[in-house]
C-alpha cells in the first residue's frame, strides 16, 4: 500500500487531482480565510457587476460576491459527498461481505432486490426520497447514500465471490483460520484497491447529484449558496452578467474531474502493483542493448546454405520485449530451418521464447514486441522481415496455417464455426458462399468431425476441447498451407485426446505433404511426432538436430539435464535428475553462457563471452556450448 | 515404487462407498439433473503410504480430494481418518481435522494470499492449529519449515507475487507441513510446473515422505508422475475407480481397458518407440 | 421474437411488483398523512380524519395497496392533491416530451460513444487516443444541466441557431421536433457518451488481445476486417450493458434538461410535486419511469442474444 501511495503522488494523474482536492478541503474547512467577502452580505451598490479587482468573479443580483459564495459553497459539496459516500460505505460493504460470503438464499434475495433497485432511474428515486423526507441537503444526501450503497454491495459481493474461489482461501481454512479472520485478513485486504477506486468515483457521482438537486431547488435552501443553486440563479442572470454560470460550473467540473482522475490513477497504480513487479534477479546484470548488439553480429552458423528443399529458414532472430528495466531480448540469435514436409519441434521450458519465436515467424507478434531488423526469416523464398502487415497477411493466408494452444479461446465465440471456416476460403480462394460452405464441410470431415454439415451452424462453445482443436486444424488447412505452425496444440487436452489430435496432425502432414513447426514443452510429444527438434533455453536455441540423435545422445548440458528430468512410465524407481535454480528472464544478462549458473560442467571459460551455436561432429547437429563439442558416448540416459 | 510394502494393512485413511452428487445450479433448478461427480468409490491409504489417484479431467478426482479434506460434504459414504469420521470431525472441531490433514493445490501462486508475506502465511497454521502465538518462536519454526522444503530463509519476507512457480509451490508444501499432519492431499500439485521444476518438487516430496513418514493422497492426470511418487494407484474414470494396484502393476500389467488406453496415450520421450509416427519409423 | 419479448416481459413482472411496493410505500413513509398535507397546518383533527376516510387512508395497508394497484393497472393513478387533476392525464400529456429528450440523449450517447471509443482503441496510445481520453474525462465531469444552461444561452439566445425554449410534437412538424430536440439531446447525451466511449475503448482493446483475434489474423485476414468482423461484435457485449444503465440515467437527466429548455415534459410537475409533497404525482412518475426502464432492460437483454450466441442457446 505504501509504495502504491508513493507511485500515486509521483504521477501527474495522481498529484494534480490531489492538490485540487486538498485546496477544496481547505476552502471547506476555513472558508472565511479564503473568501474576500461575507457570502450572504447584499450590496445594492454593486449589483451584477463583472469581474473586477474587488469582485473577482463579479456579483449577483443582490450584489453578493460570487467568489466568496463559491468558496463557501465548497463546504456543502465536501460535506454532502462525505455524508452520501459514508452512508454508502457503511451500509454497502458489510452487506456485500455478508451476502457474498454467506451465499445461498441470503445472497439470492438480497441481490434480486439490489439488481431491481439498481436498474431504476436513480435521479427519479432520489426525487421520491426527497419528497418523503422534505427538501434539505442532509436528507437528500442520506437518500443518495442509500442508493449508492447498492453499488458497494454489488462490488463487495462480486469481489468476495471471485476471491472466495481462490485456492488461498481454502488453504486458509485448512490452516485453521476462522471465518472472521478469513473475511478480515484474507478477503478485505484484497479488496481495498477496487473499494478505494469505487469510493472516489462515487464521490464524483454524488457531487453531480447534489448539484442537480440544488439546481432544482431541492437541496440547500436560500440564502446559503451551493454550486448547484448558484447555477440555478445564473440561468436568469447570465443575460445581464454572462460570467455568472461559469465559476460554479467550472468548480463542479474540476472537482468531479479530480475525483475521476484520482480514481483512474489509483486503478492504474494498483494494477501495476499486482502485475509482474518481480524483482530482477540479483545475478543477472542488465546490459544495454547497444552493447551486446556488437557481440550479436557473429558469423552465421553452418546452416547458412539452405538446401533446395528448405521451406522456412530463420536466421539470427532477435525479438525484443518491454520489461520494467527497459527493452530486453526475449529471443536471441535463433536460427533454424524447416524443410518441406518436415516436422520440426521447438521445445523448452516456460518462458524460453518458443511462442515468441513462432509468432515472429508468422508476423503476429503482439503490440510492443519487435523483431530486430537484422534478422532474416525466409519462407518459400520470400523475406518476411520488413514486410508490411498486409503483405504478411497475404503470406499467412496462402502459405502458413496456425494452430494455437487453447482451441476454445482461439475460436471467435460470436461467430459460427462455418463462417469462420469459410471466411479464408472466400477471401483468399475467391469462392462463392455456397462453394466455401461445401469446402468447409469437407475440411471438417477431413479432420474427423462427425456430422460436418450440421456442425457448421454451431458456435464454438458447443464443441469440446478435442473437437474444437480439430476445427482449428481444419481452419489452418483451409488455405492449403505448406507450413503449419502449431503452438502447444495439445497442452490443454487430456492424454487420450492429445494422442488422437497428434495422430491427426501427423497424418495430415504426411498426406498433404505439409511441413510443421511444432511447439511443445513435452519432450515425450517431441519424440512422438517430430523429425528434428530445436531445444530452446532462455531465448536461445541451445541445440538442434535429428530427434534420434538428440534423444539418444543429447550434447548440450541443458538438453541432457532436461531429458533426464522427465518422469518415465517404465523407470525403475530412480530419483529424477534435477536442474537447480530457474530459467533467467529476458532482462537478465550474463557475460557468457546463459546456462552457466545452472550448469554442472560450468567452468571459467563459459563466462568469458557469448557462446555461439556451433556444428558438432555428428552431421546436422548444432550445439551452443564451449565445452561439449561432441555427443557423449552415453548421453543423458544413464 | 516397485516392490514397496503395501502399507494398506495399517490404514490411515479409509474411504468407503463415497458418492457425491451436484445439482445443476440456478435459482429455480429444483428439478434440474443431478451430476454424479463421484459414484461409489472406496480406497484405503496406509500409514506412510503414497496413494495416487489418476484419471482424465472430470473423472471426479478433485471432488474426492475435497471430501477427504472436509471441504465438500459427501452425498453418502464414509471417510474414516484413523478412528474418526472426517465429516463428523470437521463439524465438531475443524482444527483437529486440519492438524491431521493438509493440502497442496495446483496453481502455485493463487494458493498463497497476495496480501500476506511468506512469514505470515506460515505463521497462520502455526498459530491457529498449534497455538504458537509467540512471534519469534513462529519465525524460528517457519525458518525450519523453509529449510525442510529447501528454500533459503530470506524468503520469509517475500510476497507471493515475488516468487517463481516452483518457489511458491514449496511455500505451499511448507504450509501444509506446518502442523505435522499425517496425510497431505496433493491435488495436481506439480501439474502447473515445468519439467525441470516438476522434477525438483517430485524429489522433494519423495524425500519429505522418507523423513517424516507422512502419507500422500496424490491426485494427478499424468501417470508417469504418479508412478514416480506413489506406492499404489487407483485409476478413476467417470466417477469410479476402474482399477487399483501397485504402481508397477498398473503401469506394467494393466488389466482394465481404460487403464490400458490411458497408458498407451502417454507420450514416451524416446523416438525409437514412437507410435504416433510409426509410419516413419518403419520406412 | 415477439414471443421471447412477451416471455421476458413476463419474467420482469416481479420487478414491476417490487417497484409498485416502493412507490406505494412512499406515502406511508412520510411523516404525517396526505390529508394533513392537503388541508394544511391549520386543519382540525376531525377534518383530517374525515379526509382520511374519503381517501381510504384509514383502511388496512394491504387493502389500500390492493386498491391502489388495481386502479393503477386500469390506468388510474389517482389525482394530484394540489391540482386535483388525474395524474394519468398529466402523464399522457407530458411524458412523451420527456421520452423524446431521453431518447435523443441516448442516441447522442451511443453514436458519439461507440465511434469515439472505437477510434480511441484503434489508435491506442497515439495523439487521437489521448485527445479522446481527455474528451471522455471532461464529458464525465461536466454537469449536463450546466451544458444545457450554456447551450441555451450561447447557441440558442446569442447565436439564435436553434430554439432555446419550447417543444413541438412530431405529429405537428417532424422537422421542428428534431430541431427542438438537438440541443437538449446533446446536453443530456454528452456525459453518457463519455461512459459509452470508455467502455467501448476498453472492451475493444480487451477483445483485440484475445487468442481468437490472433487466430483470425493467422488466417491472413486484413486487420480492418479482423476488427470489424471479429472484434466489434464481441466488444459490444459489455457496451450493451452500459447502454442499458445509461437509458435509466437519461430518463432522470431528461427531467432536468427539459426544465432548462422550457419544454412541457414531466420535469416541472415532478419538481413542483416534490416540493409540495404531492405524493400521487411522485408515485405516478416513479411508476411510469421505472416501467419504462424495465421495458428498456428487457429489450437490452434480448439484444444480448444477437451479440452473444451463448445467451441465445442457454
Ligand atoms: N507481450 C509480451 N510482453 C513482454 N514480454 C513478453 C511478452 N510475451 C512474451 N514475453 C516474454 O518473452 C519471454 C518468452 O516468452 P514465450 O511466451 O515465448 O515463452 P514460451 O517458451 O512460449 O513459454 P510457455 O511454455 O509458457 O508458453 C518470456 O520471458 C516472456 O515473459
Ligand atoms: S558453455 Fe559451459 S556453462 Fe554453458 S552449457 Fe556449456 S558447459 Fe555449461
Ligand atoms: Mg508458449
Amino acid at each position: 500500500m505504501k509504495s502504491a501511495l508513493r507511485r500515486l503522488v509521483t504521477r501527474p494523474g495522481g498529484y494534480i487531482p490531489l492538490i485540487w482536492l486538498m485546496l477544496l478541503t481547505f476552502c471547506a474547512a476555513f472558508p472565511a480565510v479564503v473568501a474576500t467577502h461575507e457570502p450572504n452580505a447584499a450590496d445594492f451598490t454593486a449589483i451584477l457587476e463583472g469581474p473586477s479587482a474587488e469582485h473577482w468573479f463579479g456579483t449577483d443580483d443582490l450584489g453578493r460576491d460570487n467568489y466568496s459564495r463559491l468558496v463557501h459553497s465548497s463546504r456543502t459539496a465536501v460535506v454532502a459527498g462525505l455524508q452520501a459516500v459514508g452512508t454508502a460505505l457503511i451500509l454497502g460493504v458489510p452487506i456485500g461481505l455478508f451476502v457474498g460470503y454467506a451465499g445461498g438464499w441470503w445472497d439470492r434475495i438480497v441481490m434480486r432486490i439490489v439488481d431491481a433497485v439498481f436498474s431504476l432511474p436513480g435521479l427519479i428515486l432520489a426525487f421520491a426520497i426527497v419528497a418523503i423526507l422534505g427538501p434539505g441537503i442532509t436528507n437528500a444526501m442520506i437518500a443518495v447514500g442509500i442508493l449508492f450503497a447498492l453499488r458497494f454491495i454489488r462490488l463487495t459481493r462480486a469481489m468476495v465471490l471471485s476471491v472466495r474461489e481462490e485456492p488461498f482461501i481454502e488453504a486458509a481454512q485448512l490452516s485453521g483460520a476462522p471465518t472472521h479472520t478469513i473475511l478480515g485478513r484474507y478477503l478485505l485486504p484484497n479488496m481495498y484497491g477496487p473499494l478505494i477506486v469505487q469510493t472516489t468515483i462515487s464521490l464524483a457521482a454524488v457531487l453531480l447529484i447534489e448539484a442537480a438537486l440544488s439546481f432544482l431547488g431541492l437541496g440547500v435552501q436560500q440564502p446559503d449558496a451551493t454550486w448547484g443553486s448558484m447555477l440555478r440563479a445564473a440561468r436568469s442572470l447570465q443575460r445581464d452578467n454572462p460570467i455568472t454560470p461559469w465559476p460554479p460550473g467550472l468548480a463542479i467540473t474540476f472537482t468531479v474531474l479530480a475525483f475521476n482522475a484520482l480514481g483512474d490513477a489509483l486503478r492504474d497504480v494498483l494494477a501495476e502493483g499486482r502485475g509482474g513487479r518481480k524483482k530482477a534477479a540479483r545475478r543477472g546484470v542488465a546490459v544495454g542493448l547497444a552493447e551486446d548488439a556488437a557481440a550479436h553480429d557473429h558469423e552465421h552458423p553452418s546452416e547458412e546454405a539452405a538446401g533446395t528443399g528448405t521451406l522456412l529458414s530463420v536466421r539470427n532472430l532477435d525479438v525484443t520485449v518491454p520489461t520494467d528495466t527497459g527493452r530486453a531480448r526475449a529471443v536471441r540469435d535463433v536460427s533454424f530451418d524447416v524443410q518441406a514436409g518436415e516436422i520440426v519441434g521447438l521445445v523448452g521450458e516456460s518462458g524460453s521464447g518458443k511462442t515468441v519465436t513462432a509468432l515472429a515467424v508468422a508476423g503476429l507478434l503482439p503490440r510492443g514486441l519487435a523483431v530486430d531488423p537484422r534478422a532474416s526469416i525466409t519462407f518459400d523464398g520470400r523475406q518476411l522481415v520488413g514486410m508490411t502487415e498486409s503483405q504478411l497477411a497475404g503470406v499467412r493466408g496462402t502459405g502458413i496455417g496456425m494452430i494455437f494452444q487453447d482451441p476454445t479461446a482461439s475460436l471467435n465465440p460470436a461467430l459460427t464455426v462455418g463462417f469462420q471456416l469459410a471466411e479464408p476460403l472466400r477471401i483468399h480462394g475467391g469462392m462463392t458462399r455456397s462453394a466455401a460452405a461445401e469446402r468447409a464441410a469437407e475440411l471438417l470431415d477431413r479432420v474427423g468431425v462427425a456430422n460436418p454439415r450440421q456442425r457448421l451452424r454451431d458456435y464454438p462453445h458447443q464443441f469440446s476441447g478435442g473437437v474444437a482443436q480439430r476445427v482449428m486444424t481444419a481452419m489452418a488447412l483451409a488455405s492449403e498451407p505448406s507450413l503449419i505452425i502449431a503452438d502447444e496444440p495439445t497442452t490443454a487436452l487430456d492424454v487420450t485426446t492429445q494422442q488422437q489430435v497428434l495422430e491427426l496432425l501427423v497424418e495430415l502432414c504426411e498426406d498433404l505433404s505439409m511441413a510443421m513447426l511444432f511447439i511443445t514443452h513435452d519432450l515425450g510429444v517431441v519424440a512422438e511426432v517430430c523429425d528434428r527438434a530445436v531445444v530452446m533455453y532462455a531465448g536461445e536455441a541451445v541445440e538442434t538436430g535429428d530427434v534420434y540423435g538428440l534423444f539418444a545422445q543429447p550434447c548440450h548440458p541443458y538438453s541432457q539435464a532436461l531429458l533426464a528430468s522427465v518422469p518415465l512410465l517404465d523407470a525403475d524407481d530412480d530419483r529424477l535428475v534435477t536442474i537447480g535454480g530457474r530459467v533467467p528472464a529476458p532482462n537478465e544478462e550474463f557475460g557468457g553462457c546463459r546456462f552457466a549458473n545452472r550448469c554442472e560442467l560450468a567452468a571459467e571459460i563459459c563466462e568469458e563471452g557469448p557462446v555461439s551455436l556451433k556444428p558438432l561432429e555428428d552431421e546436422g547437429r548444432l550445439s551452443r556450448c564451449v565445452l561439449v563439442d561432441s555427443a557423449p558416448a552415453n548421453g543423458g540416459k544413464s | 515404487m516397485t516392490g514397496a510394502p503395501n502399507r494398506a494393512d495399517s490404514p490411515l485413511l479409509c474411504v468407503e462407498d463415497l458418492v457425491v452428487e451436484f445439482r445443476g445450479g440456478g435459482l429455480f433448478s429444483i428439478g434440474a439433473e443431478k451430476v454424479h461427480a463421484v459414484r461409489s468409490i472406496s480406497f484405503v491409504v496406509g500409514q506412510g503410504e503414497a496413494y495416487g489417484l489418476v484419471g482424465e479431467s472430470g473423472s471426479g478426482k478433485t471432488t474426492t480430494g475435497r471430501c477427504v479434506l472436509g471441504l465438500q460434504v459427501p452425498t453418502s459414504g464414509r471417510i474414516q481418518l484413523g478412528s474418526d469420521d472426517v465429516v463428523e470431525l470437521r463439524r465438531r472441531d475443524s482444527g483437529a481435522l486440519h492438524r491431521r490433514i493438509q493440502a497442496v493445490f495446483q496453481n502455485p501462486v493463487a494458493s498463497l494470499n497476495p496480501a500476506m508475506s511468506v512469514e505470515e502465511i506460515l505463521a497462520e497454521p502455526l498459530r491457529r492449529l498449534l497455538g504458537i502465538r509467540d512471534r519469534s518462536a513462529a519465525r524460528r519454526r517457519s525458518k525450519d519449515l523453509l529449510d525442510e522444503v529447501r528454500l533459503p530463509s530470506d524468503m520469509l519476507d517475500r510476497r507471493p507475487t515475488e516468487l517463481s512457480g516452483g518457489q511458491a509451490q514449496r511455500v505451499s508444501i511448507a504450509r501444509a507441513l506446518a502442523p505435522e499432519p499425517s496425510l497431505i492431499v496433493l491435488d495436481e500439485a506439480v501439474s502447473a510446473l515445468d519439467v525441470a521444476t516438476q522434477a525438483q518438487v517430485i524429489n522433494l516430496l519423495a524425500d519429505l515422505r522418507d523423513e517424516t513418514s507422512v502419507s500422500y493422497l496424490f491426485i494427478a492426470h499424468d501417470l508417469a508422475v504418479v508412478r514416480h511418487l506413489c506406492d499404489r494407484i487407483g485409476v478413476m474414470s467417470t466417477g469410479e475407480i476402474v482399477e487399483e494396484g501397485t504402481a508397477s502393476a498398473i503401469c506394467h500389467t494393466p488389466t482394465d481397458g481404460y487403464t490400458q488406453r490411458l497408458l498407451a496415450a502417454v507420450p514416451v520421450p524416446d523416438p525409437t518407440v514412437k507410435r504416433v509416427r510409426h509410419g516413419l519409423v518403419n520406412s | 421474437m415477439v414471443r421471447t419479448f412477451a416471455y421476458r416481459l413476463a419474467a420482469a413482472v416481479p420487478l414491476a411488483v417490487l417497484v409498485s411496493f416502493l412507490a406505494f410505500g412512499l406515502v406511508h413513509l412520510i411523516p404525517g398523512s396526505a390529508s394533513e398535507t392537503i388541508l394544511g397546518d391549520g386543519a382540525t383533527l376531525e377534518a383530517v380524519a374525515e379526509l382520511d376516510r374519503q381517501l381510504g387512508l384509514d383502511r388496512p395497508l394491504h387493502e389500500q395497496y390492493w386498491n391502489w394497484v388495481t386502479d393503477a393497472v386500469r390506468g388510474d393513478l389517482g389525482r394530484s392533491v394540489i391540482t386535483s387533476r388525474h395524474v394519468s392525464d398529466t402523464l399522457i400529456e407530458r411524458y412523451p416530451v420527456t421520452l423524446s429528450v431521453a431518447g435523443g440523449g441516448l442516441l447522442v450517447a451511443v453514436a458519439i460513444g461507440v465511434a469515439g471509443g472505437t477510434v480511441a482503441a484503434l489508435r491506442q496510445g497515439r495523439l487521437t487516443d489521448r485527445l479522446i481520453s481527455l474528451g471522455t474525462a471532461t464529458g464525465l465531469a461536466v454537469p449536463n444541466f450546466w451544458v444545457a444552461v450554456l447551450l441555451a444561452f450561447y447557441v440558442g439566445v446569442q447565436l439564435g441557431w436553434l430554439p432555446a425554449v419550447g417543444y413541438v410534437g412530431p405529429t405537428e412538424s417532424l422537422f421542428e421536433w428534431v430541431k427542438h430536440l438537438i440541443m437538449p439531446s446533446i446536453a443530456l447525451g454528452l456525459g453518457s457518451a463519455a461512459v459509452v466511449a470508455r467502455q467501448m475503448r476498453g472492451g475493444l482493446l480487451d477483445v483485440l488481445d484475445r487468442p481468437y483475434i490472433t487466430a483470425a489474423r493467422a488466417k491472413g485476414l486484413r486487420y480492418r476486417r479482423v476488427v470489424v468482423v471479429h472484434a466489434m461484435k464481441n466488444a459490444f457485449i459489455p457496451v450493451v450493458t452500459v447502454i442499458g444503465f445509461q437509458a435509466s440515467v437519461m430518463l432522470g437527466g431528461a427531467v432536468l434538461v427539459e426544465l432548462i429548455f422550457g419544454m412541457p415534459g414531466i420535469g416541472v410537475q415532478v419538481v413542483g410535486a416534490v416540493l409540495s409533497q404531492d405524493l400521487p404525482v411522485v408515485q405516478g412518475v416513479v411508476m411510469v419511469a421505472s416501467l419504462t426502464v424495465i421495458v428498456m432492460n428487457v429489450l437490452i437483454d434480448m439484444s444480448y442474444a444477437y451479440f452473444d450466441p451463448r445467451v441465445r442457446l442457454a
